[in-house]
């Protein structure tokens, strides 16, 4: 699988909320190689400013035809912080498309399940996918996922969003608002997540009462993202450990060992 | 101490400067090589560089047998600098030798294979199976890594240890056989001594600085394993500081390791007495970096008129 290392220019960098960006690069080769589910790792210093050290990983967000690729994102600490003071025409060093992703061949039914900022890669896979599938969005509060939710308003046949606060959509868990979901849906359904590890692990459970299968979008700190440095392990119930930026970052719920 | 004479470039010729190295009988085209651990089997990073442009590529470092490495999280990130307690996970020598170096005898680069064991007889055998195998050039020895229980840094630390694996490796093997020191010693230059008279035809040095982080907010240690080895520019000053120091004291090549991050760092590690270097941590940043390093080296030569690379180093008397 083609992947590139680049350093490309920013076409934008929205402030969507509070601490919510939406960053535009102009990568035409990464655009067009990027499959839903897949990251790119994020140059935040440039090359010769060592503090921050590290890439970021952060997950697709959407690409397409016009060569742009984004990526939706939280500050979260100093990376995310200096990625979202840069402007528009500032270049920046990405490296991508990387790792796994969603499965696209699936016939029967789907649900994309997200959480916070697990929202992303599911929009890209909700562009991409043929046929009709529902989506639950969760976030403790409504700046978290208000501005995306227009996107999947487009794209999903029933879209379900629930706040821990209330203050949009349903009061409460992405998990049980699942539950409802999966008592009406019918055989063979698959379930896409990806949110933070103990609503993904709860998602899993759910799967697994189910008798559904279930691909879980992992997170892990990463320093190379291309299975070099082996930093990202993520143990696995057959023993042993996957390595998220390469066995990853999809995978088949039930080859994690959720119970860390 | 290795003393030597400075070779002017004549002027107004447009000579490219000889970029080759002998580092113990390993024969580079250039002096850059990835280090151990920061570029995986060759195969994970091949289609983002081109590998044959370096003067070679030490492996992730192999064991007899496949280890699983230490528990998550594996990686914490510090100012300028990158801890790590991946464990020495590996595939294993068997597996390495049958399914990634045929990929690797096809590049045009030298192969230098890191091995680790738990004892003189395991590193013993690692290099006698690697001694009959082809493409493979050299082999560098850890006696370093901070990361696992026994051997490793156990090895490492201790003169009668660190000699014994050193003659027991060169027993085994006709290859170059360069020992990889720890810096979590008191006397570098006491290790660096005695695995010379134990026959190491070059050392490199260092691996990493054991270090520690916390995360405040979940209240534990930030690495699975507690503690880990610290690598990227923060250890620059210490890495350099060592070559130095061993560079005065012995006559082997030294291969320089620690934070090289551009041409200026790996210029000054050359400076110091090292006759080669092994970029690791600024690869998993730019994987292209060690391409830009030898072409930063080549214009300072071409610039300042040294025409080989064993005229870098700073005379010492």
């Amino acid at each position: 699988m083609a992947r590139y290392d680049l350093s490309a220019e920013i076409k934008k960098n929205e402030k969507l909320s509070d601490d919510v960006f939406l960053m535009t690069i102009l990568a035409p080769e990464i655009a067009r190689a990027a499959r839903p589910g897949q990251f790119c790792m994020l140059s935040v210093n440039g090359n010769l400013r060592s503090d921050p050290l590290l890439r970021r990983p952060l997950s697709i967000f959407d690409s397409g035809d016009s060569g742009d690729i984004s990526f939706l994102y939280k500050v979260t600490g100093r990376g995310t912080d200096i990625l979202s003071q840069k402007k528009e025409g500032d270049s920046l060093d990405i490296i991508g498309p990387l790792g796994r992703g969603f499965r696209l061949d699936h016939s029967g039914p789907r649900i994309l399940a997200g959480g916070g900022m697990g929202v992303a890669p599911l929009h890209f896979l909700a562009k991409r996918l043929e046929g009709a599938f529902s989506v639950i969005l969760g976030a403790k509060t409504k700046g978290e996922i208000l501005p995306v939710v227009k996107t999947f308003e487009a794209s999903a046949e029933r879209l379900l969003i629930t706040t821990e606060d209330g203050s949009l959509g349903e009061k409460g868990l992405v998990t049980a608002m699942l539950e409802k979901e999966l008592c009406l849906s019918k055989k063979n359904v698959l379930i896409h997540t990806c949110g933070p590890w103990p609503m993904m692990r709860a998602v899993h459970d759910l799967t697994v009462k189910f008798g559904t299968r279930c691909e879980a979008s992992l997170e892990a700190g990463m320093a190379c993202g291309i299975g070099a440095c082996l930093g990202c392990a993520v143990k696995k119930t057959s023993g042993g450990y996957l390595h998220v930026c390469k066995d990853g970052p999809v995978t088949d719920s039930t080859e994690i060992d959720w119970e860390i | 101490m290795k003393k030597t004479t400075r070779v002017k470039m004549p002027q107004d010729q447009d000579i490219s400067p000889d970029m080759s190295v002998d580092v113990g009988g390993l024969k580079l085209k250039n002096p850059v090589l990835l280090a151990s651990g920061t570029c995986g089997y060759g195969v994970e990073i091949g289609d983002l560089i081109d590998l044959s442009a370096l003067g070679g590529i030490v492996v992730k470092g192999l064991s007899l047998k496949p280890r699983q490495g230490n528990p998550p999280p594996r990686i914490a990130e510090t100012p300028c600098g990158l801890l790590n307690s991946i464990g020495l996970e590996n595939i294993g020598i068997e597996a390495f030798i049958r399914d990634k170096l045929p990929w690797l005898r096809k590049i045009n680069t030298r192969v230098i294979v890191n091995i680790l064991g738990n004892s003189q007889e395991e590193y013993a055998s690692l290099a006698r199976r690697i001694d009959g195998t082809d493409g493979i050039d050299a082999i560098e020895v850890n006696i370093s890594c901070p990361n696992v229980l026994a051997g490793g840094l156990a090895i490492g630390a201790d003169p009668n240890a660190a000699a014994g694996v050193t003659r027991a490796v060169k027993a085994a093997t006709g290859l170059p056989v360069i020992v990889k020191l720890s810096p979590n010693v008191t006397d570098i230059v006491e290790i660096a001594r005695a695995v010379t008279a134990a026959g190491a035809d070059a050392i490199s040095l260092i691996n990493t600085p054991l270090g520690m982080a916390i995360d405040i907010d979940k209240r534990r240690p930030a690495l699975g394993n507690v503690v880990g080895g610290l690598s990227g520019p923060a250890i620059k000053p210490i890495a350099l500081r060592m070559v130095w120091q061993v560079a005065g004291a012995i006559d082997v090549p030294i291969i320089g390791i620690g934070g090289i991050s551009s041409a200026s760092d790996a210029l000054e590690f050359l400076m110091a007495g090292a006759s080669a270097i092994e970029v690791g941590t600024a690869t998993l940043v730019k994987p292209s970096v060690a391409i830009d390093i030898i072409a930063g080296v080549r214009d300072y030569m071409k610039k300042n008129n040294f025409l080989r690379i064993d005229d870098l180093p700073i005379p010492r008397d």
